[in-house]
């Protein structure tokens, strides 16, 4: 039925897009404010989701309510963003700011090497799956298609949360005028009384969370294997790239035209799946090479 | 009030302030001149720390300033206009203004207290409040960033070359805005760097020469290095 496949289609492409965008968003704040690329960022992500997979085995083992998992993913994300993001930041980007890119990128690009091998340390190679997330909530038939409450709703809401917080505390809060200030620039912002080096530590965080937030919401639907980590990565620099590198909503979009041509060519061409995201960014770039909503750079002088 | 003391600061090796002293008293008016490249930049950033410093020192009410971190020190009252202006384009100007008293979360009423302070000395910013920095002329946006640095700073301020660039009509409605500054808080110390020595020679009560790092006072010094700054 090519109705039923068109469909099937739009809605693993909204549930993925989702959560590509969470970690892309993360990634493009980080880029934003900290002008670095984290390469280990994907790594937060394959973090995020063998931590809530954890706690799903734990609540499952603890005999409490399984609703709790939908929690606990929450606070996996901001542990495995505030704790290990926070160590990651203090201890080693913190050197490496402003130097040259080259720098930046082999340091962390060592650091996701690390995480993969600390990953298979902790958690092993084989696979896991913790479906509770998705099973507690059932199906719905949607023009006769079964399709999960879970994958349809509740990912795609988190994503849509997430953005409408990030533009009202960017825009309309006073730490959101704070960290424009610092990205606009940090000796300035300094001059004005604003902690940097706070903020920088701050907005890696959130943005390690958000990562981390969208592997907790993967973890409820799909299955954990070594590896997760550098797929996501090389996603969501796809679409941070085509949105341009710090534009939040950009990110949004992006990533919901990267997950949805993923997933339609996961139906009708399944050997260029991988290839789709790259086409996008790829033909965007081509017309737009500052990314689709770079806007231009007011002057400074 | 604020006291340089043989302060010497280097960028990536190379020494751009040697131990250059001067200081700004209560209510003083202190003026920098040196040609582009003197360091006069550098000794307003050695003042907000944004320089590390090699020797010397900087005092502000005799506390050395060593370990007071740079966004620590608008706390102190001490406020600084970068030469490039540096405001926040995606702000409205009344948002850049008051953005220094909303990071130091000042009291509602010192904010009120601050913004009518510059309003008073621009009135001009008043009737633009609402625009987009980004939309400014440079003339103007040195104006928001005098003001600015006034919400930032109550004590002392620092202008880093305020009138470079600026048409005469404006440098002159700039010097006029000083002037009513210096009527209105006749507390507040102020330290101006300019280029151009003539600009400030009326208007500043004391005035320091600075030539590769150095400073030296005015009075101390031979006509021809005076000459030598009037050349740029």
């Amino acid at each position: 039925m090519f109705l039923q496949t068109v469909l099937l289609a739009t809605l693993d492409g909204l549930s993925y897009g989702a959560q590509v965008f969470l970690v892309a968003v993360g990634l493009s704040l980080i880029f934003g404010v900290l002008r670095i690329v984290n390469v280990a960022h994907g790594s937060f992500y394959a973090i995020g989701a063998y931590v809530a997979a954890s706690f799903g085995l734990l609540l499952a083992a603890s005999g409490l309510s399984p609703w709790l998992s939908y929690p606990a993913m929450a606070l996996s994300a901001v542990l495995v963003g505030v704790l290990l993001g926070g160590l990651l930041e203090v201890t080693l980007l913190r050197r490496i700011y402003g130097k040259e890119q080259v720098l930046q990128l082999l340091v962390t690009f060592a650091v996701f090497m690390i995480f993969e091998d600390l990953q298979k340390a902790i958690w092993g190679v084989s696979p896991y799956f913790v479906n509770t997330p998705l099973s507690l909530l059932g199906t719905v038939n949607i023009l006769g298609i079964n399709y999960s409450l879970y994958q349809l709703v509740v990912v795609p809401a988190f994503a849509v949360v997430v953005l409408l917080t990030l533009r009202y505390v960017l825009r309309s809060t006073r730490i959101g005028r704070i960290v424009t200030a610092v990205t606009d620039d940090r000796e300035a912002a300094a001059a004005m009384g604003v902690d940097a080096a706070k903020v920088y530590l701050l907005t890696f965080m959130i943005g390690a969370s958000l990562a981390a937030f969208g592997g907790a919401l993967a973890s409820g639907s799909t299955s954990l294997v070594p590896g997760m980590g550098s797929g996501m990565i090389i996603l969501s620099f796809a679409v941070a790239a085509t949105a341009g590198l710090g534009r939040i909503e950009g990110a949004a979009v992006a990533a919901l035209m990267i997950g949805l041509g993923r997933s339609i060519a996961v139906y009708t061409a399944p050997e260029f799946d991988v290839l789709v995201p790259y086409l996008i960014m790829f033909v965007v770039l081509l017309i737009k090479p500052q990314g689709l909503f770079s806007v231009p750079q007011t002057r400074k002088v | 009030m604020l006291r340089v003391e043989q302060a010497s600061a280097q960028i990536d090796g190379v020494t751009v302030v040697r131990s250059a002293t001067l200081e700004i008293a209560k209510g003083g008016t202190v003026a920098l001149i040196g040609r582009n490249g003197a360091g006069k930049t550098s000794v307003l950033r050695s003042i907000m720390g944004f320089l590390k410093l090699t020797g010397g020192r900087v005092t502000f009410d005799g506390g050395d300033l060593r370990d007071v971190p740079s966004h620590r020190r608008p706390f102190l009252g001490i406020g600084y206009a970068p030469e490039d202006r540096r405001l926040n384009g995606s702000f409205t100007l009344e948002e850049n203004l008051r953005f220094p008293g909303e990071v130091m979360q000042l009291s509602a009423a010192e904010l009120r207290r601050r913004m009518e302070l510059v309003y008073g000395v621009l009135p001009e910013l008043h009737a633009m409040r609402t625009r987009p920095a980004a939309g400014l002329s440079g003339g103007q946006g040195k104006m928001v960033a005098l003001g600015r640095a006034l919400v930032a700073g109550s004590r002392v301020i620092l202008l880093d070359e305020p009138f470079q660039g600026l048409a005469p009509v404006l440098a002159q409605r700039y010097g006029a805005a000083l002037r009513e500054l210096r009527q209105v808080d006749r507390e507040l110390g102020l330290l101006i760097t300019e280029s151009n020595p003539s600009l400030l020679r009326s208007f500043a009560d004391e005035i320091y020469v600075i030539e590769r790092g150095e400073t030296s006072r005015q009075d101390a010094l031979p006509d021809s290095s005076l000459a030598d700054s009037d050349l740029h």
